[in-house]
Formats: C-alpha cells, structure tokens, sequence
C-alpha cells in the first residue's frame, strides 16, 4: 500500500470522531484484497485469447467499485485510475476487443501499481 | 330559518381524513430521516457515520428493493441513492419514488461517481432533485444535505399548515364542533356507506329553544356560553369516534348517528333532551336554564335504505321532526318519517 499517500482529510467540520479512521483502515484492507483480485485478473485477460469479455465485465464491475469506495474515503488519485480502468474495459468489453487492448492494460497497470504492486502486472502476467 | 344544503362529491369527503393520517405519521418521523443506499458497505457505513454526526436520522439499504421496503414503512425525507447498483439501479429506484404516492416529499440526492453533464441531466430526469459525485469533498455532500433538510422542512411546514386550515374549514370556530361544510361533505359518505352495508343511519336535528331570548336577555356572551356547552354536553350523549355532531345554524345543529335505528336514536335524543333540561347551564352570568327540541329521522327498512338516495331528504326529514317539537311548544323529541312524511312525538 506504500503508493498511496495519506493525505490531511479535507472536512474541517468532521474532524472529530465519527468513526472516520477506522472505516478507512477498512477500505485500505480491502484494497490490498482488491489488489490481488485485480492481478489475478490480469493473468486471466492474459490467457484468455479467445473471449475475454467476461474478464472485461469483471474489471468494470470492480473498478467501478472501487471508484466509488476511493472517492468517499478521500483517496482521489486511486479513483480516478480505477474509472480510467472502468472506462477502458467497458470500451473494450462493447467493441469485444481481444486480450491485448492496449488501454486496458495501460489502465489496469496504472491502478495496480497505485495499489502497491511494485511489479509490472503485465510481467505478473507473463510469469 | 331553514339551512341550505349543498352536498359535495364522495371524491372530495375522503381526502381531508386520509391526508390527516398521513401528516400524523410524518409528525411522528421528525426530524430529517435520510435513507442511504448503496451496494458498498463501507461507503454505507461511511455515509452513514457523516450522517449521524451531522444530526440526521439515518437508515441504509444495499440495494434499491431494500430501500423501497424501508420506504414502505416509514417516512424518509430524503433519499441519498448511489446510481449503479445490482439488481435495481438508483435511476429506477428513484423513477419508482416519484411514481408511487408517498407520505409527503422524497427529497433525491443522487450520489455517484458518474461525473458527465449527460449523466447528470439523466439522474435529474429520473426524478432527482440534486446530483453530486463522489469524489465531491464531504462538505459539500454535507451542505447538499442541508439543502434537502431545508425544503423537506419547509415541504413539512406547508403540509402541516394546509392541514390546520383544511381542519377549520370544516371547525366552528366558536364551539369547536364540525360545522355545516364538513356535514355536507361526510352525511353523503355515511348515507353511502348505510347504501352499501344496509344498516342503519340517524339523524337528529337539534335547536335550543328560546336561544334568542337566551341572548336579549343575558348577552351575546352567554348565548356563546351556552353553544359551547350545548356541544360539550353533546358529545357527552353519543358515540365517540363513530357519533358526530355539526352546529349547521346559530343555535342549530346536526347530530349523526351511524349503524342506529330510530329506537336508538330516540333514546340518543331523550338522553340529549334530559341532560339540558334537567342541569341548567353554567356561563359568565351564572346558571341559565334552557332546554333542547329535537326532531329524529332515521334509515332502517331495507328498503328505505337502498331507495334513499339523497340526504336531503334525511335532513327534511329531521327538520320536520324538529318543527314538530317546536310547534308543540319546545323541550321535545319527535321521530319523523322519510318515507311519508309522517311525524310521531316520542314519550317524554
């Protein structure tokens, strides 16, 4: 999780305790699992030569998650690769591009890294 | 002087009951309650802690069947709905909303991460009242809220005030009792329901007597005395809750008496004659005796009730009975027929 910096929550009108910190811990510990589930799904896109579509529809449902999630618990740079990623896969899902879509992996190597991973998912992927 | 009546649509009788039930239930779910929606748990849980602290009541749904079900029973003010959700997505949850009578306003606030200005005019379109992203900082989430909290607030306010003045409209002012309009607008709906089931329906036309001499001699102000007593004592003589009685005159009223015969009406009207004449009334000018004519009418016969369309002739009909009492010199109770006319004095 090194990539992701803390940074000073914004609202100034909610810093006392609302339970704030221990949900974000939360969402931080589910990103790690959400980490590992998006390079698994890499490895998947990356044998799937044949009709990767559902792999797409999984990344869309997933990223879109956690654009949601990333945005409400302040962590803006991870929200916006996961709607880039969001994006991507739906573009690609739509015109039933192949397991190579170029955007797609771009998107998915931008967030992955954001979530921590040090390796290239697309080396993950070969390996 | 005899009333003129107008009888208004059944349509409109039912709205004035149903709608006060429904303010009373929304009294009840002050203040602002929002329903959080979204199929993340930690955003739920998130949304719902900001909720809480910022003095909203809060209640949360993951999905938009969750969220009609806890609409359906209770009262949320506001909805905070997220867009893409399994299942129902936020758009048809929030078209159902608007398309389903609910118990005053559903203030919608979209809350996503769809950010273009077409997905904002689509969230509109469906019904939202106000769309806001994600990633907006939470001050701003918060002040979005305050805004709904404002108009569902003031959406509350007008409702109650409208319900007080539909409440006078059909109130006399001086002695609290129905008046003339909500007679006209609820005898049809107790004639109909008679129609309906076959049962049953009295009438009593009441007139104290002597009233304007009550007033020459004593003053307007004890002639008030005794209009309010007439209905304190009144009320005292009937049903609560099915009985009901309207000053429809000066010193005139009406007392309905549903699922009662003429025999029970003649004793309802013996009850009301013995508890004047018998206890004089206290007022500003110490106590004033008075008495009370009564004339009875009531539906029973089967037939009388299916063919007895109008209440006009339920009112003729007590009117004629409370003349009869008049002309045999007052403090009397006479049943009169709606079928001919007939009139007959009951035993004192």
């Amino acid at each position: 999780m090194g990539s992701i910096r803390r940074r000073p929550r914004m609202a100034a009108a909610i810093e006392h305790d609302d339970g704030f910190e221990s949900l974000r811990q939360a969402f931080h510990a589910r990103l790690e699992s959400e980490r590992v589930h998006f390079v698994t799904l890499s490895a998947a896109l990356a044998r799937a030569e044949e009709n990767p579509v559902w792999i797409f529809e999984d990344l869309v449902y997933r990223a879109h998650r956690l654009q949601g999630g990333a945005a409400i618990f302040e962590e803006s740079e991870v929200a916006v690769a996961a709607g880039k990623l969001e994006s991507a896969a739906v573009i690609a899902a739509e015109s039933r591009a192949g397991n190579t879509d170029e955007n797609v992996w771009a998107a998915l190597e931008a967030l992955v890294k954001l979530m921590g991973n040090r390796d290239s998912v697309r080396d993950l992927a070969r390996a | 002087m005899p009333t003129e009546y107008k009888v208004h649509s059944l349509e409109d009788s039912s709205v004035d009951l149903h709608d006060t039930i429904l303010t009373q239930r929304m009294e009840s779910s002050q203040p602002c309650r929002v329903l959080v929606v979204d199929d993340d748990d930690l955003v739920r849980a998130r949304l719902t802690a900001l909720l809480r602290n910022a003095e909203f009541e809060v209640e949360a749904a993951s999905n938009g069947e969750d969220a009609l079900r806890i609409m359906g029973s209770r009262h949320c003010q506001v909805l905070l709905t997220d867009w893409q959700m399994p299942d129902m997505d936020g758009l048809t949850l929030c078209r159902i909303v608007r398309s389903e009578h609910a118990e005053g306003y559903v203030y919608v606030l979209m809350l996503t991460v769809r950010d273009s200005k077409e997905d904002l005019l689509k969230g509109l379109g469906a019904g939202a009242d106000d769309y806001v992203v994600k990633s907006a900082p939470v001050e701003e989430i918060l002040a979005r809220l305050e805004v709904a909290r404002r108009i569902t607030h003031v959406e509350y306010s007008l409702r109650r005030s409208n319900r007080e003045n539909r409440r006078l409209a059909v109130t006399d002012a001086l002695t609290g009792a129905h008046n003339l309009r909500f007679l006209m607008k609820n005898l049809p709906r107790e004639l109909s329901r008679s129609q309906r089931y076959v049962h049953p329906l009295a009438v009593l036309s009441c007139d104290i007597d002597r009233f304007k001499k009550i007033n020459d001699a004593y003053g307007h102000d004890v002639g008030d005395d005794v209009l309010r007593a007439f209905v304190v004592r009144a009320n005292g003589c009937i049903r609560e809750g099915s009985d009901w009685l309207a000053r429809v005159g000066g010193d005139e009223f009406m007392v309905v008496l549903p699922e009662t015969d003429v025999t029970g009406a003649k004793r309802v009207a013996q009850k009301l004659r013995k508890v004047f004449s018998h206890c004089p009334v206290s007022t500003h000018a110490g106590p004033v005796k008075l008495s009370v004519s009564i004339g009875i009418t009531a539906l029973e016969a089967q037939a009388e009730i299916r063919e007895s369309s109008k209440i006009e002739d339920l009112l003729r009909a007590a009117d004629r009975g409370l003349y009869a009492s008049k002309a045999d010199g007052g403090n009397k109770a006479t049943a009169a027929s709606i079928a001919d006319g007939r009139v007959a004095s009951i035993k004192q």
